[in-house]
C-alpha cells in the first residue's frame, strides 16, 4: 500500500469514523467493546480497500463495522450485557422537576425497550433513526433486500412504541 | 386500500421510501381512516422520542490515536489477519506491538490536530498525566527503548532521570513489556514504563511520592480510558490505558507484586 493509498484512506474512510463509532457503542453496548470492534473494524477495512472502488464510503465501512459487532455478538451469546448508558440507573435528584424526571424516565424505558429488541432489529433503527440512512443504504449495510429492512423498521418500531405505552390500542 | 395493507406500509410511508403510487395510495387511506391515522401518529411520535433520546456519539481521542497509530503502521495494509477482538484471550502479537513504537510518523492529519489540542487542556496532574498517556499513542511516541527485556529497560533510565521506577516482568499474565520513555509532566522528567495487553496500551508513570500518604489505590476515568495511581517505595505511581478497568485492576495488583 503506497503513502497515497494511504491519504486516500484516511481521505475518504476516516470521515465517517463517528458514524462506526456510533453504531459500534449501539449495537454492543459497551464503551470499551466498541471501541475495539471499532479498530479491529478500520484495521479490515484498509486491508479491504483495494476492493473499494468508489461508490458510498459511509455504507462500505459501516457494513464492515456492522459485521464485525454481529460476529462478536454472536460470540457473546449467553453472556448478559447491562443495559444503555442512556440512563435510567441513576438516582432521582429531589430538586428534578416533573417534566425532566418524565423524560428520564422515558429515556431509560426507551433505553430498556431499545435494548430488549433482537439485534437485527435494534441495527436497523439505530441506521435510520439515529444515523439516518436511507432503506438502499441500511440494505447495503446490513446485507438484507431493501423489503426485508422495511419490515424489520416497521416491526421494531412497533414494537418500540408499545414500550412507550404509545400502543395505537390506547389512542382508540 | 384496506387497514391492513396500510398498516404494513406506514413505517415507508413515513419514511418517504415507497413508491409514488404507494405513498399516493396510503396517504389518501389516512385521510379516510381514523384507526390508520391514529397509529401514523403513534409511529411518528415514536420516531421522534428515538430521535430526541438517543444521541450519535463521538469518537473518543483515544481511539482516534490508536486508529492513527495502526495506520502508521507500515504492516497494516499487509497484515495477514488484524488483531482480532474475537481472539482477545490469546496470546497478544506483540511483535507489531513493539512496532508500533518504531513506526515513522505519517503526515498529520485532523486526528493529530485533535490530539494536539486536546493536551493543552489538562491542568491538573492526572489531566497531564492523561494528556501525556494519548500523545504516546500517536505515532513514534510511544517508546524511547525499545525492549522487552526488563534488565535493558531499568538501566536505560540512569542518566535520564534521578528516579528509578520498578520494572517487573509481567509477561507470564499476558501483559508485555514494549519498552520506556521518558516524558515532561508537571515541570519534571518522568519515566515511562510501557506494557502492552492485546492491542491496549499501558503507560506506566512513576514521580516522587509527595506529602498525601494514600496508600490506597486511587482510581479516576478520563475521557475514555481508565488511571489507576499508587504508592510505593516512595514513588507515585499512575497506570493508564483503554483497557478495561478489571484488566487494569489486575495490571495494576501484579505491578506491585513486582
Amino acid at each position: 500500500m503506497s503513502q497515497r493509498d494511504i491519504d486516500r484512506f484516511e481521505r475518504v474512510v476516516l470521515p465517517h469514523l463517528d458514524d462506526a463509532y456510533t453504531l459500534a457503542r449501539y449495537l454492543v453496548r459497551d464503551e470499551h467493546d466498541a471501541q475495539d470492534l471499532v479498530q479491529d473494524a478500520v484495521l479490515r477495512a484498509i486491508r479491504y480497500f483495494d476492493g473499494y472502488r468508489e461508490g458510498d464510503a459511509r455504507a462500505w465501512l459501516l457494513a464492515i463495522v456492522r459485521n464485525c459487532c454481529m460476529t462478536w455478538l454472536r460470540r457473546q451469546s449467553g453472556t448478559k450485557k447491562v443495559s444503555f448508558d442512556a440512563g435510567g440507573l441513576s438516582v432521582a435528584d429531589p430538586r428534578e422537576t416533573d417534566a425532566r424526571a418524565i423524560q428520564r424516565s422515558e429515556r431509560a424505558a426507551l433505553a430498556r425497550a431499545l435494548d430488549a429488541l433482537p439485534d437485527e432489529f435494534r441495527e436497523v433503527i439505530v441506521l435510520r433513526e439515529i444515523q439516518e440512512l436511507s432503506y438502499k443504504e441500511i440494505s447495503d449495510v446490513v446485507g438484507v433486500p431493501v423489503g426485508t429492512v422495511m419490515s424489520r423498521l416497521a416491526r421494531g418500531r412497533k414494537r418500540l412504541a408499545s414500550a412507550l405505552g404509545l400502543d395505537a390500542k390506547e389512542a382508540s | 386500500m384496506r387497514c391492513a395493507e396500510c398498516t404494513e406500509l406506514l413505517s415507508a410511508y413515513m419514511d418517504d421510501e415507497l413508491m409514488r403510487d404507494e405513498q399516493q395510495a396510503v396517504r389518501d387511506h389516512l385521510a379516510t381512516c381514523a384507526d390508520c391515522a391514529s397509529e401514523e401518529k403513534t409511529l411518528a411520535l415514536t420516531s421522534r422520542r428515538i430521535k430526541e433520546n438517543f444521541m450519535r456519539h463521538s469518537t473518543p481521542d483515544v481511539l482516534k490515536a490508536r486508529i492513527r497509530n495502526a495506520l502508521a503502521q507500515d504492516d497494516a495494509f499487509t497484515l495477514a489477519e488484524p488483531t482480532s477482538i474475537a481472539s482477545r484471550r490469546v496470546w497478544p502479537r506483540w511483535p507489531a506491538l513493539a512496532a508500533a513504537g518504531l513506526v515513522v510518523a505519517v503526515a498529520s492529519s485532523t486526528i493529530t490536530a485533535t490530539l494536539v489540542q486536546r493536551s493543552v487542556a489538562g491542568s491538573t496532574l492526572a489531566g497531564a498525566i492523561a494528556d501525556s498517556h494519548i500523545r504516546s499513542l500517536m505515532p513514534g511516541h510511544l517508546t524511547d527503548v525499545v525492549s522487552t527485556n526488563q534488565h535493558q529497560v531499568k538501566p536505560w533510565f540512569n542518566g535520564r532521570v534521578d528516579l528509578s521506577p520498578a520494572v517487573p516482568n509481567l509477561d507470564s499474565a499476558g501483559f508485555l513489556l514494549t519498552g520506556g520513555r521518558v516524558d515532561y509532566i508537571d515541570g519534571r522528567a518522568v519515566p515511562v514504563v510501557t506494557y502492552a495487553r492485546r492491542q491496549h496500551v499501558i503507560n506506566v508513570y512513576a514521580r516522587p511520592s509527595d506529602a498525601r500518604s494514600n496508600s490506597a489505590a486511587d482510581a479516576h476515568e478520563r475521557n475514555g480510558f481508565h488511571m489507576i495511581e499508587w504508592q510505593s517505595g516512595g514513588l507515585d505511581y499512575w497506570a493508564v490505558s483503554d483497557l478495561n478497568s478489571a484488566e487494569l485492576e489486575q495490571f495494576v495488583a501484579l505491578f506491585k507484586r513486582g
